[in-house]
């Protein structure tokens, strides 16, 4: 048997999953990120990335941005579900505001074994506006910023090459609205 | 060094008790929590209830909170102590109960080190919490303790967990008392402050306009305090709408009323599901859609506009999306709305729905908690009924346990007052209804109270009978005693070919025998001629009894929507058939 839906679903009820940024305002205490990584780990949604730390000393705040996937619903109620946490100050969708940024920001380190190699991590370094951060022999780092779609267009570019071996870590998004 | 202004982390939990005006703990000592257990010693504003197990102290505490409306409170120790208490949580959480558990736990030095009875309380307790608190600085108790009170009784109500670690219950500090703290506002999670003016006045006009009304009351009505239930009575009486309420919502409206629909939902009444599947306007007033009561979601309501009345905004479009909804108390908003109709000089009396009374009342005379009790067997349903006949003279609360003499319960116990119906909905936590009865008398001395119980779930806090005797509380255990776990029994019959697995409770005690072990009294009945006497000789001992009452073993629980049905699918009794494809379906829910 294939596990398909018990119930019948009008075919309109599905809506397609849509990526959310949530910019979360909270109290800075012990066990505030498990509370709220519980939330989606027992409700069952999902969380792309998150980001975490104090923004506020004198208030002792700290904003949280996750980036999760679902239907319109859905993020309504993970919002709902945020908002009654006790140190939520408030949970906001960025898409749902009239002016947003996001940023994220990589550092990759790249190995590499020849000249040609170099030239073209150069090259694409150079379109992408990345900083170098250190380079050696046959490594270099660089940082990247940007949305999270222009950080993937940067990684897949890189993946053009063949024979380099790449190590990154991201930030995951962060944004404001305005 | 001794300052006179300052006292240890145990006192000031207690004089933050009595401010609170807490007078009734329940609790278990254990070494985490001795420097509290000494305090209570020293005192005496409040009384401490020693159960047998921490589960009972929970339950007890919800007993407690659900028959007084104050916040129930409880004290544990560390590690088993906390554990134990679990359930309870979880339990106080889904069913929206304000309790205050207090934790002992090892000394902070000691805290990661795997200490003798160390555990996680706060991670183990989070999502089952609404809040909760791990104390790690004296001087942050008191403001912790009556913010934890303040959460719990606020907004939505539900469980707060305080732990603190023995060495702060010794550590000196100043005690804060509640006039003042000052409460940081995002914290407490209130509901809006002021009615919303715009969802009235759709409310009314919608009134004014549809000719299939419904209200649909939930457990939010009884959270929203006694002032609640007469504003909705008098909402009701004053526009002529049938109501129907969910099985928390038992007492918000008098059950005898002649619009009263009686409960809906899987075991609710026909003609409440009919109604609700069939109406043109409903109004929600603080139930929450849950699966029990919506049955198939894509046929729920098809043609109604939906109007929703809830504190906790995640309950709104949860599971059913509505086109009104207002995120503030119920008895303001019910409050707001009958002003207003009167206040407008609305004409409602003329619309008396007589179509729409007509329809309901050819749905009553399917007469669907019709049963017949023959001239021997003792039907499950007669012994409710006849408990409720000869007690509904006095001051009653009925606790349950969980299963099928639980909606036998709901179905023909009637209930005129709320809070006088104490019961694990959300949950369905078997054990809950003797410690939750233990809790409801300590609150309500000198009232009757009743758990109406199944042989097997009583068996699962049976120790709490010695909780009862210890403070003399004249509790009664109403056992319908059918030899099985029967709901378990009934699914099985109809959704797993009579296979019963496990479900047959085999070398029972004799609950007779037993009672009088704990030196309370047993009463039996095991035919219909001795029922009466039976129900008399409980009711009329002041002491607690255990009534072992022998019923029809087979007897199954009707009306029943079966697990993926729709409210206009159900089954009226054990000859009706269910659509195979619905079975199928239903196999795989809860």
């Amino acid at each position: 048997m294939s596990s398909t839906s018990v119930y019948p679903t009008p075919i309109n009820a599905f809506k397609q999953s849509k990526r959310s940024v949530l910019s979360i305002i909270v109290d800075n205490e012990p066990g505030i990120l498990a509370r709220i990584v519980g939330l989606f780990s027992g409700r069952g949604y999902n969380i792309e990335a998150l980001n975490v730390t104090v923004v506020d000393i004198k208030n002792n705040l700290s904003r949280i941005t996750i980036e999760t996937l679902g239907e319109e619903k859905v993020i309504s109620q993970i919002i709902a579900q945020l908002e009654k946490l006790v140190p939520v100050h408030s949970a906001t969708n960025l898409a749902n505001l009239s002016e947003s940024y996001e940023a994220e920001i990589c550092l990759v380190k790249i190995e590499f074994d020849n000249n040609e190699q170099d030239q073209k991590i150069l090259n694409f370094a150079d379109i992408y506006r990345s900083r170098t951060v250190q380079k050696r022999q046959n490594i270099v780092v660089y940082e990247i910023s940007g949305t999270s779609e222009r950080i993937n267009k940067f990684l897949d570019d890189l993946n053009t090459i063949g024979g380099i071996k790449v190590e990154l870590v991201r930030s995951g998004p962060i944004g404001l609205g305005i | 060094m001794d300052n006179e202004n300052e006292f240890t982390g145990a006192d000031i939990l207690l004089k933050a008790l009595k401010d609170q005006e807490v007078d009734t703990i329940f609790g278990y000592p254990g070494g985490a929590v001795l420097p509290i257990y000494d305090a209570i010693f020293g005192q005496n504003f409040l009384k401490h209830v020693l159960v047998r197990q921490e589960a009972g102290a929970v339950h007890a505490a919800e007993g407690y909170a659900r028959s007084s409306g104050k916040v129930g409170v409880l004290l544990v120790t560390s590690g088993p102590g906390v554990t134990n208490v679990v359930t309870g949580l979880t339990d106080a959480l889904m069913d929206s109960i304000p309790i205050v558990c207090i934790s002992g736990q090892v000394p902070s030095h000691l805290i990661g080190t795997d200490a003798f009875q160390e555990c996680d309380t706060t991670g183990i307790t989070r999502p089952c919490t609404k809040h909760n608190y791990l104390v790690k600085d004296v001087s942050k108790l008191s403001e912790t303790i009556h913010e934890a009170f303040k959460i719990a009784s606020s907004g939505r109500p539900g469980p707060v967990l305080i732990d603190i670690p023995k060495d702060v219950q010794f550590a000196k500090s100043k005690y804060i008392s509640k006039k003042d703290i000052s409460f940081r506002e995002h914290r407490i999670k209130a509901g809006s402050k002021n009615v919303d003016k715009n969802f009235v006045q759709e409310l009314v006009n919608h009134i004014k306009k549809s000719e299939r009304p419904i209200f649909y009351v939930g457990g939010g009505c009884l959270n929203s305090g006694p002032q609640a239930s007469q504003e909705l009575i008098e909402l009701v009486n004053k526009t002529n709408i049938p109501i129907t309420t969910t099985l928390h919502g038992l007492g918000c409206f008098p059950g005898e009323d002649k619009s009263s629909l009686g409960m809906l939902g899987m075991h609710g009444n026909y003609e409440a599901n009919l109604a609700m599947n069939k109406c043109d306007l409903m109004i929600n007033v603080g139930a929450r859609f849950d699966d029990r009561v919506t049955g198939r979601l894509d046929a729920f309501s098809p043609d109604s506009v939906k109007f929703h009345i809830d504190i906790d905004q995640s309950s709104i479009n949860k599971n059913v999306k509505v086109d009104f909804h207002t995120n503030t108390d119920i008895t303001m908003t019910l409050k707001e709305i009958n002003s207003f109709i009167e206040s407008n000089n609305i004409e409602l009396e003329k619309k008396d729905y007589t179509n729409w009374w007509g329809q309901i009342n050819d749905w009553r005379k399917k007469e669907c908690l019709h049963y017949e009790q023959g001239e021997e067997i003792i039907k499950p349903q007669h012994a409710i009924s006849r408990l409720y006949d000869l007690t509904t003279q006095k001051d009653t609360f009925i606790t349950t346990e969980v299963g099928q003499h639980q909606m036998w319960a709901a179905q023909y116990y009637k209930f005129s007052k709320p809070n006088r119906w104490i019961t694990s909905g959300g949950l369905g936590t078997m054990g809950f209804g003797m410690p939750a009865a233990v809790g409801a008398q300590m609150a309500n001395p000198d009232s009757l109270v009743i758990d109406i119980a199944g042989e097997a779930s009583f068996l699962m806090n049976i120790q709490e009978i010695a909780t009862a005797v210890q403070y003399k509380l004249p509790i009664k255990i109403f056992i319908l005693n059918n030899e099985y776990m029967g709901m378990v029994r009934q699914w099985q019959e109809l959704l797993h070919g009579s296979r019963y697995s496990e479900s047959y409770v085999d070398a029972l005690p004799d609950f007779k025998k037993l009672a009088e072990s704990f030196n309370a009294v047993g009463v039996r009945a095991k035919n219909i001629s001795e029922l009466d006497d039976a129900i008399n000789e409980m009711v009329s001992i002041d002491r607690p009894v255990i009534a072992d009452i022998w019923v029809d073993k087979k007897e199954n629980c009707f009306p029943m929507i079966p697990s993926g049905a729709a409210h206009h699918e159900m089954l009226l009794s054990k000859y009706d058939k269910e659509n195979p494809e619905n079975q199928e379906k239903g196999k795989v829910l809860v």
